[in-house]
């Protein structure tokens, strides 16, 4: 209680500020950003498709998500970035999913030069619990691990057949993520926004070149390597580099 | 512009108490066209217990969820009207409010207010119509002043009917567990609890730490706290389905049409479970030693099995010790304050729990 009083004569004064300076919905134009995912550049289908693997076995992704933070697009003429979103959850679980999402912003029009991103929760975010935001915000979806080991940035689940009997019966699971993994992601593509036609970004990510790439295969028939969850961060960071350095962003 | 009236919901809630302890979780998301109110719950509260939405007054919501068993009933399938018995395992409902995602096992209801219209119309629960149970609720002493002072005038529908009954499963509320004291500091664990917390959040993924090399549980990949469920829906490995479409119970896939979603249920919350056998969506499960060992085994085949259940190879000690942490999400309190409001109530109502 004792904090509220110097706080209840201070917010008259904030509330006389300027509030929007960032946004102004009477000039910002809607703007939309694709999330896709792939699997070897086709459309990703969850449990519904079967995809090959370069161990030679066949797999079926059951979950794909990842963390997104500070998303800004980037103004051609280097000012300031446009901060579309602190943080976003991007996930594809189930089968009815479509392997595109759609997300909309409004952002000032003008020319941008690309697009920007942390992969994962940025650490600021990381370091708070879930228990400080509502229920429904992006951070009580349930991918908090523990006190320690903080939010899951990203996860890749999949069953795999090993043997050629029919059975997808090896579990793989993949989960990623600490400060240390926070990686920032840049894309150039120039844009204009506004003008006659806003284009549609489309930011791709690829399941199977987030396992294997660069000349490296992620080897799912090892028993050791099925499964890497919490502290066991070293076995998944080829993932998880893999994943930071596919991103791709088309303009339409 | 200054906005000077902006600070007025501010200055209001500077008049509210600051509440005693910080937030173990989340608070609830009260739905805006149903705010809870001390009349609605008191009103909620007596309906839960009161067997009058039945078609021959003689089950209520309470039946089957059953206070001293956390809300939960204790036979593998629920027993309705006249005995009939049901398909399902009935859930107990503790912190049943947090969940602002859909309910049952398969998601069918998408929240507290919708779930409440169900069971009145089901015929192996409570085996009547809506517009029987709203005539009898009409024709009472009680209920017309009761509605009147929870929702503004003596109208009964039965949409006040689902807005209370929500209400007061919204105070469901349990913190108490052993669980809960450890974290806020008040309780230590037994070895076993210890060891059991450390497989079911899988701590021997650690290389640095105490448990380094233990096996993983993998159990809080879905049943992830604070209310030890993620909302989410899985296929945990209880039937073998060469094929997706041979389920015994499509479970999700039959709310969503999907193949890939049969065999596939929420994932339940655990709070309170050792209080609530048998378990799983069919109660095919007496006691949570079995739970455990079929988790141990790495459940049966489908291809829409979770990855994250496959054989964890515990020893007996181990398995035990899961058992033992499972018990301590027990929150006594929480089962005795309800089960003592629940006996004034029940005699209140003139009828008895069957
Ligand atoms: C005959 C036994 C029976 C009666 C009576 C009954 N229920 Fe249930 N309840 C069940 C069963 C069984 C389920 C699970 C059904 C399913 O998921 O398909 C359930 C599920 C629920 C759920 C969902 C919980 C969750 O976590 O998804 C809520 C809430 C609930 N009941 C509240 C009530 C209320 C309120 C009443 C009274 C109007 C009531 N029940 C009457 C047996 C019963
Ligand atoms: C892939 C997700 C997943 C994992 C991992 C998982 N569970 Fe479950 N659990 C479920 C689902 C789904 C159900 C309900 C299944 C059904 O009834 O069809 C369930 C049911 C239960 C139940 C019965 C609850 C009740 O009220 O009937 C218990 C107890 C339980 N799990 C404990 C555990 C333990 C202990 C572990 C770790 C060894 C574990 N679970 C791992 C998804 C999971």
């Amino acid at each position: 209680m004792k904090y509220l009083l110097p706080l209840l004569v201070l917010l008259p004064l904030l509330g006389c500020l300027d509030d929007d300076d960032q946004l102004d919905p009477l000039r910002d134009v809607q703007f939309t950003l694709n999330y896709r995912a792939t699997y070897g550049g086709d459309p990703l289908g969850i449990q519904r498709e079967t995809y090959g693997y370069p161990t030679g076995d066949s797999l079926k992704v059951l979950l794909f998500q990842y963390y997104v933070s500070d998303l800004e697009l980037l103004p051609a003429d280097g000012d300031d970035a446009v901060r579309l979103a602190e943080i976003d959850l991007i996930r594809w679980m189930s089968a009815a999913e479509d392997a595109t999402q759609q997300r909309t912003y409004l952002v000032p029009p003008g020319d941008y030069r690309g697009l920007r991103f942390g992969l994962g929760v940025k650490p600021s975010l990381n370091a708070r619990d879930p228990s400080e935001f509502a229920a429904n915000y992006v951070l009580n979806e349930a991918e908090f691990w523990g006190p320690s080991t903080r939010y899951v940035f990203a996860k890749i689940e999949a069953n795999a057949m090993l043997e050629d009997d029919g059975r997808f019966d090896t579990g793989l699971s993949y989960h990623m993520g600490s400060d240390a993994l926070y990686r920032t992601v840049s894309l150039e593509q120039p844009f204009t926004v506004g003008g006659n036609e806003t284009p549609t970004l489309t930011l791709t990510a690829d399941v199977l070149r987030a396992l294997s790439g660069n000349g490296q295969t992620f080897d799912i028939t090892s028993p050791d390597k099925q499964t890497v969850h919490g502290g066991n961060q070293e076995v998944a960071t080829g993932i998880w580099n893999r994943l930071a350095g596919q991103f791709t962003l088309s303009v339409e | 512009m200054c906005r000077w009236w902006t600070i007025l919901p501010l200055l209001c809630l500077a008049c509210v108490e600051e509440s005693a302890a910080p937030a173990d979780f989340a608070a609830i998301l009260y739905p805006a066209g149903n705010p809870s109110t001390a009349a609605g719950v008191e009103l909620g509260e007596r309906l839960f217990f009161d067997p009058i939405l039945s078609a021959d007054s003689t089950v209520s919501c309470a039946s089957c969820h059953r206070p001293e068993r956390a809300f939960a009933d204790g036979t593998a399938v629920s027993l309705g009207l006249g005995g009939l018995a049901g398909t399902r395992n009935t859930p107990g409902l503790t912190n049943v409010g947090y969940f602002h995602h859909p309910l049952f096992w398969d998601g069918r209801a998408d929240n507290l207010e919708a779930q409440a219209g169900h069971p009145v119309g089901t015929p192996h629960e409570m085996g009547g119509t809506w517009p029987e149970a709203v005539a009898r609720l009409a024709a009472s002493d009680t209920y017309g002043a009761l509605f009147a002072r929870a929702f503004g005038s003596p109208d009964i529908d039965s949409s006040r009917v689902g807005h209370a009954l929500a209400q007061y499963q919204r105070t469901l509320v349990s913190r108490n567990s052993k669980y809960d004291r450890v974290r806020r500091g008040e309780a230590t664990y037994t070895a076993l609890e210890a060891l059991g917390h450390a497989l079911f959040f899988d701590f021997g993924d650690d290389p640095e730490g105490a448990y380094a090399g233990l096996p993983t549980a993998e159990c809080a990949h879905c049943h992830t706290p604070p209310h030890f469920t993620n909302q989410r829906y899985e296929n945990n490995g209880l039937d073998e389905a060469m094929d997706l479409q041979t389920f015994p119970d499509p479970g999700r896939g039959a709310v969503t049409g999907i193949p890939y979603d049969n065999g596939k249920f929420r994932n339940p919350g655990l709070r309170n479970v050792a209080l609530t056998a048998p378990y799983m969506h069919d109660g095919r499960f007496a006691t949570l030693e079995e739970v455990v060992d079929h988790y141990n085994s790495g459940g049966r085949y489908a291809e829409n099995r979770s990855a994250n259940v496959h054989p964890l190879h515990l020893d007996a000690r181990q398995k035990a010790a899961l058992v033992a942490f499972l018990h301590t999400l027990t929150d006594t309190s929480f089962v005795v304050s309800f089960s003592t409001k629940s006996d004034r109530l029940i005699e209140g109502a003139g009828a008895r729990v069957q």
